[in-house]
């Protein structure tokens, strides 16, 4: 009996131990480096280690607060019009197509394959001042002027961040949906519920949980966008990701930008709690 | 109220798809534009030609970020699936009480943006004195595909049949001996799938390998950097062309995932 328990020990320890480590070392540890850099001085280029706060107290200045708002905002009006055209669909993925789900569901991943550089470039085609729309509008005779607010805007990088991150939406809310008791629904209707009503009292509050996942899906990586923001945005729609990478790519100024890096991930905790907590069941509360 | 009921539905199948229209349109614009015969993407198309492939074919800088791409994909998917497959098992077997910590664990660096995980190893490497390569790369990648092996391999695990492993160890055989005769057999599905992600992965990502690169470019930092300058129509065809062999990658997974369904559908019965 004790030599299998060694055994076992031994074989958990061969399988749990590299992972661990490779993790260890290539994640948490530069996590901890780059909080480490936080409290760190940049003098000449030069990263010296000596304790400062002078990078947080860089971060309340009214410029960086500003672009950490609209970063937060964008990030957050990104994640409700997800919300907004992707319940519809996850909804009736999961409810009113038997048939076609299978193939709508590949439909709605397939996307989630192909690179979000791509996808952030094709609008770059649609959406410029030679663009499909500007020719669509033009032939047409509505404008005689391409309008060029189109691209490098606020509105493109939305447009974009919500075309790569819907998907996220759709999916984990689709499996909640998918896992409704159909025996509830039917109660509903045998009380004398309407169609609205039962949606709006019994469907809606049970996918609370996949609404909330979902919208953790899409905030997260809008919160930390880069690459959209810096394709498309314009001069004046800068996002914090950029100015980020700005610090380590021009500035060389590693411990602010580790600073900047572990402000959006508190930013992003705050709201994980905040969706995650909203999204609890119903009968929970 | 029938009437009703159906028209909501057909509503929402409209919906849907329009939803599925804006997720592909503009990929298909990209694909078509990569064969238009003008040095201007612009609709309509009068002619169309395969000579910006050409151009690529001819390209030495995208044969060698090409050539890059498929080395840290494959190195990628060597140590993500190898590692993935390893804690996930481990964690299942051996740490059953332990399971739920283990998935927050291993999925954590999935909860950070790729800006953050790429910066964080860019001041690591730089502190250790690592000096940037495809090999700085490939270990990012690594941690970014982890945690995705992790959670199939795991939800594969989940609905084992966990009787077949005590059968063969009531019999004697050791650790490894169940490992490569029985569990891994079970999970090839889940292994092959987590594998196909892996590779799509690191073949598109762009922005941990943007700070941890050295001198080397891989195909989307070549797309990058080519989008800094202006669109040309040879970005169409780079972009075409992984966008294709990342649905060739998904096609796979695809018919993995389904052939694994009907074998066990087959099996219970």
């Amino acid at each position: 009996m004790a030599a299998r328990k060694a055994r076992d020990f031994a074989a958990a320890s061969a399988f749990l131990v590299p992972p661990a480590l490779w993790i260890g070392v290539l994640f948490i540890l530069p996590m901890a480096t780059m909080a480490l850099l936080s409290f760190w001085k940049v003098v000449d280029y030069n990263i010296v280690a000596e304790w400062t706060l002078a990078n947080y107290e860089r971060l309340i200045r009214p410029l960086y607060l500003g672009i950490f708002w609209r970063t937060i905002k964008l990030a957050l009006i990104v994640t409700f019009i997800s919300m907004i055209i992707g319940y519809p669909v996850a909804y009736f993925l999961a409810r009113k197509t038997k048939r076609f789900r299978l193939t709508l569901l590949v439909l709605v991943i397939l996307p989630l394959w192909t690179s979000y550089l791509v996808r952030t470039y094709a609008w770059m085609l649609i959406l410029g001042t030679n663009g499909a729309i500007n020719q669509t509008l033009q032939a047409l005779g509505l404008t005689h002027e391409p309008v060029a607010w189109l691209l490098y805007s606020d509105f493109a990088v939305t447009l974009a961040l919500v075309h790569i991150y819907v998907p996220f939406f759709i999916l984990p809310l689709y499996a909640v949906l998918e896992k409704l008791d159909p025996r509830l629904l039917e109660a509903a209707k045998d009380l004398g519920g309407g169609r609205w009503r039962t949606f709006l009292h019994v469907t809606l509050p049970l996918s609370l949980p996949g609404i909330a996942t979902g919208c953790l899906f899409v905030f997260i990586p809008s919160m930390g966008a880069f690459v959209t923001p810096e394709l498309l945005g314009g001069a004046r729609s800068i996002m914090i990701g950029s100015v980020v990478a700005q610090q380590f790519g021009v500035s060389f100024d590693y411990p602010l930008g580790s600073a900047m890096s572990l402000a959006i991930l508190a930013i992003i905790l705050v709201f994980a709690t905040l969706f995650l907590r909203a999204g609890k069941p119903a009968g929970a509360a | 109220m029938i009437g009703a009921r159906k028209s909501s539905t057909v509503l929402l199948g409209l919906w849907t798809a329009l939803v599925l229209l804006f997720l592909f349109a503009p990929l298909l614009l990209v694909a078509l534009f990569s064969f238009n015969n003008s040095e201007i993407s612009v609709l309509p198309i009068r002619e169309f030609t395969l000579r910006w492939y050409e151009r690529l074919a001819a390209n030495e800088a995208f044969r060698t970020a090409l050539g890059n791409s498929l080395l840290v994909a494959g190195a990628t998917v060597v140590l993500a699936t190898t590692l993935g497959l390893a804690a996930a098992t481990g964690a299942h077997r051996y740490a059953p009480r332990l399971r739920t910590a283990f998935r927050s664990g291993a999925s954590l660096p999935m909860m950070v943006p790729h800006l953050i995980l790429g910066i964080a190893l860019l001041g690591f490497y730089n502190l250790a004195q690592i000096e940037l390569s495809l090999g700085t790369v490939i270990m990012g990648h690594s941690v970014v595909a982890f945690p995705y092996v992790f959670l199939i391999v795991s939800a594969r695990l989940v609905g084992f049949d966990s009787s077949l492993e005590e059968a063969a160890r009531d019999l004697g055989a050791g650790p490894a001996r169940i490992f490569w005769e029985i569990t891994l057999p079970l999970l090839a599905p889940a292994i092959l799938t987590a594998a196909l992600i892996s590779f799509t992965l690191s073949f598109d990502e762009v922005v941990v390998t943007f700070f941890t690169t050295g001198t080397d470019n891989t195909l989307p930092m070549v797309i990058w950097s080519m989008l800094r300058v202006g669109i040309t129509p040879e970005i169409n065809a780079i972009a075409t062309l992984t966008v294709v062999v990342s649905c060739v990658m998904a096609g796979l997974a695809e018919v993995v995932i389904r052939r694994s369904r009907q074998t066990t559908v087959g099996k219970g019965e």
